[in-house]
């Protein structure tokens, strides 16, 4: 009797995995977008932002892409459909964002937040009345942020159509990024930096032509590197954002054995882990411990299945 | 119970750490410059040093090619004395194939020829004339055009005692031809702070700026950063000073560039 021979299978293709993520990923973001609700009362003054307020607007990203992308099926997009207008109707159909913008004049989250609703439609005039007035002021230019969130706000502001100016050259210049430093000094939270400057320059890998052509061939350089070194200690929350970046290059990369893998990590209800420890604790537990690598799921299977079928 | 005249592992692994600084010494022109007879000399067991020769391989005539430091006859007839006791294996992998190679040629041009003679034109290319070790074919990671970046820099980290000035063979060919994915694995192994990696990686890159070739990564400031972690031991000791000599032998890098 002869031994089986062990070959290693060659992975699915990149489009089978993407999609699996993305609509295992949007299904848990919809069964469970419950437990992301606003205490009742709430008011612009919250006092943690981040708890359930900034996911509303991480879902209503997801959503809005899974709908641009328009690739989903008809359920698939009558899902995004739900969570967005679920998001928007706790938002209290904008109002939020504008009571939230009066009274935060130098916050940026409003705008951020809104740009992913205008980018499915959703519209609140008032709000964008306040956007214009604020963007007239010198403080928009002298608030102290750091770089890449400035490229949000010029994202933001150019999906919602307000006229301001951007230097989207000095502002690139000035992130991390921008500078093409030494690939091996990059650190966890620089690596997220890096995602979120790509990000902004190419909506989310709608624009990927925007990407100068230096961090074009620098991400194509050391992506593959940073891919693998997170990928080995589980982080999948920022390997899963590293594979948007993928996405949003001209000519994109994604590796087939990668995506599969991340696929296999992801549980069978859709959630994403956070990173490699255990999952624990109740819904509730998890939907706030892992709402994050589950919604970068979805964005980054949306783009990657998007990128793969346009080739 | 452990026969106490039988060499240990730790033995070993301290002799190789010793011949490592001794070679770091004379590279570094400090110390005695007959670097490989004194050390088995002076050994309490010299087989034991003998089989550190071997575990060096090209590396010990480093201060010959980079410091042009003596390398005597006492010196030649220690290294040929180590291929006598430890014959390079038949089967070895292709890896340990090529820096047996090329020691067995190095120990060729200094066996009686004077330094300075390029390895490619030492008469002695025979098999006849390297003891019996033929020319292995090109390293698996490292020959393969297919291999992936990663198992391409596992490989040359592995063969990183060939990187050194006047050697050449398409292994050399490899490292120009994949300047590329080895930044990355330069890039990979600082990331993960294994700095031996790291060391021996940089090496090549040194090696491919020395030939006029660009890495992608500014090996200068790469080098710069691993002398001063100066962790790894005396072999990345060995490793990182043999990237600095190969430095400090070319034309400065451009700062800057777009992938710097």
């Amino acid at each position: 009797m002869s031994t089986p021979r062990t070959t290693a299978e060659a992975p699915a293709p990149v489009g089978r995995s993407a999609h699996r993520v993305s609509t295992r990923a949007l299904g848990w973001l919809r069964r469970h977008c419950e437990l992301g609700t606003l205490p009742p009362g709430t008011t612009s003054d919250m006092a943690d932002p981040d708890s359930i307020y900034k996911p509303l607007g991480e879902t209503a990203l997801a959503a809005s892409l899974v709908l641009r992308e328009g690739l989903a099926s008809a359920s698939e997009e009558r899902t995004a459909r739900e969570l967005l207008d679920f998001a928007w109707w706790e938002l209290r159909g904008g109002d939020m964002l504008y009571e939230r913008q009066l009274r935060y004049m130098m916050m940026v989250d409003p705008l951020e937040l809104y740009a992913h609703f205008v980018r499915a439609g959703y519209r609140h005039r008032r709000l964008e009345a306040l956007l214009d007035h604020l963007g007239g002021l010198v403080t928009m230019d002298a608030v102290e942020q750091v770089p890449n969130r400035r490229l949000a706000v010029a994202n933001a502001a150019r999906l919602t159509g307000l006229a301001r100016e951007t230097d989207w050259k000095r502002l690139t210049d000035a992130t991390w990024l921008g500078n093409t430093p030494e690939p091996w000094v990059i650190d966890w939270m620089t690596a997220y930096c890096v995602t979120h400057t790509v990000f902004h320059i190419t909506d989310w890998g709608a624009r990927p032509g925007d990407l100068p052509p230096h961090l074009e061939e620098y991400l194509q350089l050391w992506l593959p590197v940073w891919l693998d070194i997170w990928r080995e200690v589980q982080e999948w929350d920022l390997v899963t954002e590293l594979l948007i970046v993928g996405s949003c290059l001209r000519e994109p990369y994604a590796d087939p054995a990668l995506w599969e893998e991340l696929a296999s990590v992801q549980h069978e209800d859709g959630l994403m882990p956070r990173d490699g420890k255990e999952v624990e604790g109740d819904a509730a537990q998890r939907f706030r411990d892992h709402h994050h690598p589950t919604v970068v799921a979805a964005v980054a299977g949306t783009l990657a299945l998007s990128r793969a079928a346009r080739r | 119970m452990p026969n106490p005249d039988t060499p240990s592992r730790t033995d070993y692994t301290a002799a190789v750490e010793s011949l490592a600084d001794r070679v770091l010494g004379a590279l570094r022109g400090a110390g005695d410059p007959a670097v490989v007879a004194s050390q088995v000399d002076e050994a309490p067991d010299p087989k034991v040093a003998l089989a550190a020769v071997r575990v060096l391989g090209p590396d010990v005539f480093a201060p010959a090619l980079l410091a042009e430091a003596p390398f005597g006859p006492g010196d030649a007839r220690a290294v040929a004395e180590s291929l006598r006791i430890f014959p390079p294996a038949p089967d070895a992998a292709p890896e340990a194939a090529w820096r047996d190679w090329t020691t067995v040629r190095l120990l060729a041009r200094y066996g009686g020829g004077s330094p300075g003679e390029t390895l490619t034109d030492t008469p002695a290319d025979t098999p006849e004339d390297t003891l019996g070790v033929r020319e292995p074919t090109p390293p698996g990671g490292a020959g393969s055009p297919g291999s992936s970046w990663r198992e391409l820099s596992l490989s040359m980290a592995q063969l990183s005692p060939l990187a050194l000035p006047n050697v050449d063979g398409p292994v050399h060919e490899t490292a120009l031809d994949r300047l590329r994915d080895l930044s990355r694995g330069a890039a990979r192994a600082m990331l993960r702070r294994d700095y031996p990696t790291a060391a021996r990686l940089a090496r090549w890159l040194a090696c491919a700026l020395h030939r006029g070739a660009r890495p992608d990564l500014d090996t200068a400031a790469l080098v710069r950063h691993l002398e001063l972690h100066c962790g790894g031991g005396g072999r990345t000791a060995l490793d990182t000073a043999v990237a600095r000599g190969l430095l400090d032998r070319t034309q400065p890098q451009r700062p800057g560039g777009p992938t710097a």
